[in-house]
């Protein structure tokens, strides 16, 4: 029975441009937009570093070796330009991220400091660091020794207790995993929905009057939409590994229980909202924002490492975070085993336990 | 002649309100047991708690002698649904859809085509068989409707408002097929707003008013025992003081414009009590000849046809 019932749905589904539209093509397009926009791995690339503009006085020492220490410096070039004004035109014409304008009188004991030209209405996140890092880079420059011959002065180590990430994390390592939990979780309004049609149709009723329980019915809808699910995360997974170059760091056996465990709570969910929705309207209009919002708070669409801490602790709240912590730890960190992401996993099966409650507690077999 | 489906005290509540009392029913192996009342009397309840749909609140429900309490899943393998919505996903092709319906029943793969290919030549469809159920017309949905409740061959079938909104056309076919199935021996249990089609159809017919049967019997036995004779009055103006008027010289019943009166002495003096009474006009005098229309409205005081589902 939950065989035909598995058959009966993949064919709704794959007559349902909408859906399949909003559960496979979607993903792909956030995937490319966020992981175009985020990408920081440069290899083998066109030079897409930030360019810094530089304005100083002619034969100037101090302002040639801050150019040079800004062209060292990660993800920055360095841009000389003949003047000041110059420069602060780059600056307003965005052709440049910032511009450096260093005086001729540059004393900082006499209050005559350099310019760092940049538009401070940019967001806070992105402006803070950008100033931090050219402050940096003219600080080298009046190091004692000179910007070329100057060492390493600090070598990045994951301390121990967490697993190496693998080499040149590209975006797609990270916005892969955002949108398949982001969209996987969409399964919850499709599972939902599902059962609001069924019940509007009569065929519901038709399923009560035939010799199956009401938990069968129930599994009847479920089951399908699970195996759509895994099928949804294994496609998107399986395009970031072939097209978009997603490293599977950790064990493939984690990253397929972690995967089950994201389908099942999605699906649980499904049945929560089915048992709390009474049309598709208000599915189509309160889940969508609720599954958005939970996505947003769990950091699909923005990371929760940089959010606030209060945020981040918000975000613990949504199965999404959980999720993607996992999904991090399997796709990034080198040897990344299945223990290592029980937490994670429990805590998705502890979601789906309370969503399952909720949804049997409240659902209308007969209305 | 053998019980197919009998329901004891049957009841049920839905919170405060009580939909269907306690409402006692037997339908004979081979008949068509029409199911006739007005909105709200319960009939849709009454059948979705035959059916299982609907759990209910006191009486029982046996099915060929098998107690859907006890034993839910045998019971139900005796017994057909064809709701009053169409049931049927309309994204798939009807053969689509019967292999789903079918499985529910636990049907095999060459049974389940074997039963397809008899319930879609049944209800003519078998032509259309691999079609979308989109592109049919209102009448080929209900069909198909119905060809999913034969698939499993159960004993009893209920029909629920089968007929709404199909052409004359399709609604033949319908009557045809309920008919042949009845001569194959299946019991029908058939609801329906259209009395001429109860008339037609059904050996039996229960009139059911808040929540309980009030009358049982074939159309001739309840147009003899309730529809009488009398006269209808047509009137213009205050429909309620018309009735007080007549009252007190016959047995009245109002439905819409018209007071329907047996006299309790002859005619004239409730013409006179009419004429009397201020702000009423006499409009038409008709001799009432008794119908199961009558009868129904005897029994109820409810006119039936108002298109909605109870």
């Amino acid at each position: 029975m939950i065989g035909a019932a598995i058959k009966k749905d993949i064919w709704l589904l794959l007559r349902d441009r909408g859906a399949l539209i909003s559960l496979f093509a979607l993903p792909i397009v956030f995937i490319l937009a966020f992981g175009s926009m985020f990408n920081t791995n440069t290899k083998g690339q066109p030079d897409d570093r930030r360019p810094i503009a530089i304005a100083y006085p002619a034969n100037d020492a101090r302002g040639a070796a801050i150019e040079r220490a800004i062209g060292k410096t990660q993800g920055f070039s360095a841009q000389h330009v003949a003047t000041p004004e110059a420069a602060r035109a780059l600056v307003v014409s965005e052709a440049v991220t910032a511009a450096v304008i260093v005086p001729a009188d540059f004393d900082p004991a006499t209050g005559h400091r350099i310019e760092l030209s940049i538009d401070l209405a940019g967001p806070p996140q992105a402006i803070g660091p950008l100033q931090g890092a050219i402050g940096g880079a003219i600080m080298r420059a009046f190091a004692p020794v000179d910007v070329d011959a100057l060492p390493p002065v600090y070598e990045a180590m994951t301390p121990p207790g967490l697993a190496k990430p693998i080499e040149d994390i590209s975006s797609f390592q990270i916005t892969v995993p955002g949108n398949a939990v982001l969209f996987g979780f969409f399964i919850a309004l499709t599972t939902a929905m599902s059962f609001v049609g069924e019940r509007r149709t009569g065929t519901w009723r038709r399923l009560l009057a035939a010799p199956v329980s009401r938990y069968q019915a129930l599994l009847a809808t479920l089951v399908p939409y699970y195996v759509v699910g895994l099928t949804q995360l294994a496609f998107l997974f399986g395009l970031g590994a072939l097209v978009f170059g997603m490293h599977i760091s950790g064990s493939v056996v984690a990253l397929v229980v972690l995967s089950m465990s994201v389908s099942l709570c999605a699906v649980s969910l499904g049945l929560m909202f089915a048992a709390i929705a009474t049309t598709e309207k208000q599915l189509g209009g309160v889940g969508s924002v609720v599954l958005l919002v939970m996505g947003l708070l769990g950091g699909c669409m923005f990371p929760r490492l940089l959010m606030p801490p209060g945020m981040k602790t918000i975000g613990l709240a949504t199965p999404h975070a959980w999720a993607l912590d996992a999904y991090h730890a399997v796709l990034v960190r080198q040897g990344t085993t299945l223990v290592d992401i029980l937490p994670s996993i429990g805590a998705l099966v502890g979601f789906s336990v309370l969503f399952a409650t909720i949804g049997l507690v409240r659902f209308r077999f007969e209305s | 002649m053998s019980e197919a489906l009998v329901l004891s005290g049957l009841g049920k509540d839905f919170g405060k309100r009580t939909a269907v009392k306690a409402l006692d029913l037997v339908a004979h192996r081979g008949e068509i047991l029409g199911l006739l009342g007005p909105n709200g009397a319960g009939k849709t309840t009454t059948i979705s708690m035959a059916a299982g749909v609907l759990t209910p609140t006191r009486g029982t429900v046996e099915v060929g002698g098998v107690s859907l309490a006890a034993k839910p899943f045998e019971a139900k393998r005796k017994l057909g649904l064809v709701p009053q919505d169409l049931a049927i996903y309309e994204e798939l092709s009807a053969t689509q859809n019967l292999r789903y319906f079918g499985a529910l029943y636990g049907l095999g793969k060459t049974k389940l085509a074997e039963r397809i290919a008899f319930a879609l030549a049944t209800v003519g469809l078998a032509d259309r068989a691999t079609e979308q159920v989109k592109r049919y017309s209102g009448g080929m949905k209900r069909r198909l409707n119905l060809a999913a409740g034969l698939l499993h061959q159960p004993e009893v079938l209920i029909l629920d408002e089968p007929t709404v909104g199909v052409d004359p056309q399709s609604r033949n076919h319908i009557f045809d097929t309920i008919r042949k199935l009845r001569t194959d021996g299946m019991t029908i249990i058939y609801t329906s707003h259209y009395m001429e089609e109860v008339e037609a159809l059904c050996d039996r017919v229960a009139i059911v008013d808040a929540g309980a049967v009030v009358a049982l019997g074939t159309v001739a036995e309840l147009v003899a025992t309730h529809a009488g004779t009398g006269i209808e009055l047509e009137l213009a103006g205050d429909i309620e003081a018309g009735r007080a008027a007549a009252a007190a010289h016959a047995e009245v019943t109002v439905t819409d414009r018209t007071l329907r009166v047996v006299p309790t002495a002859g005619l004239a003096p409730v013409i006179a009590a009419l004429e009397a009474t201020a702000g009423i006009t006499l409009v038409r005098v008709a001799l009432h000849a008794g119908n199961l229309e009558s009868a129904f409205l005897a029994l109820t005081g409810k006119a039936l046809r108002d298109g909605a589902k109870s």
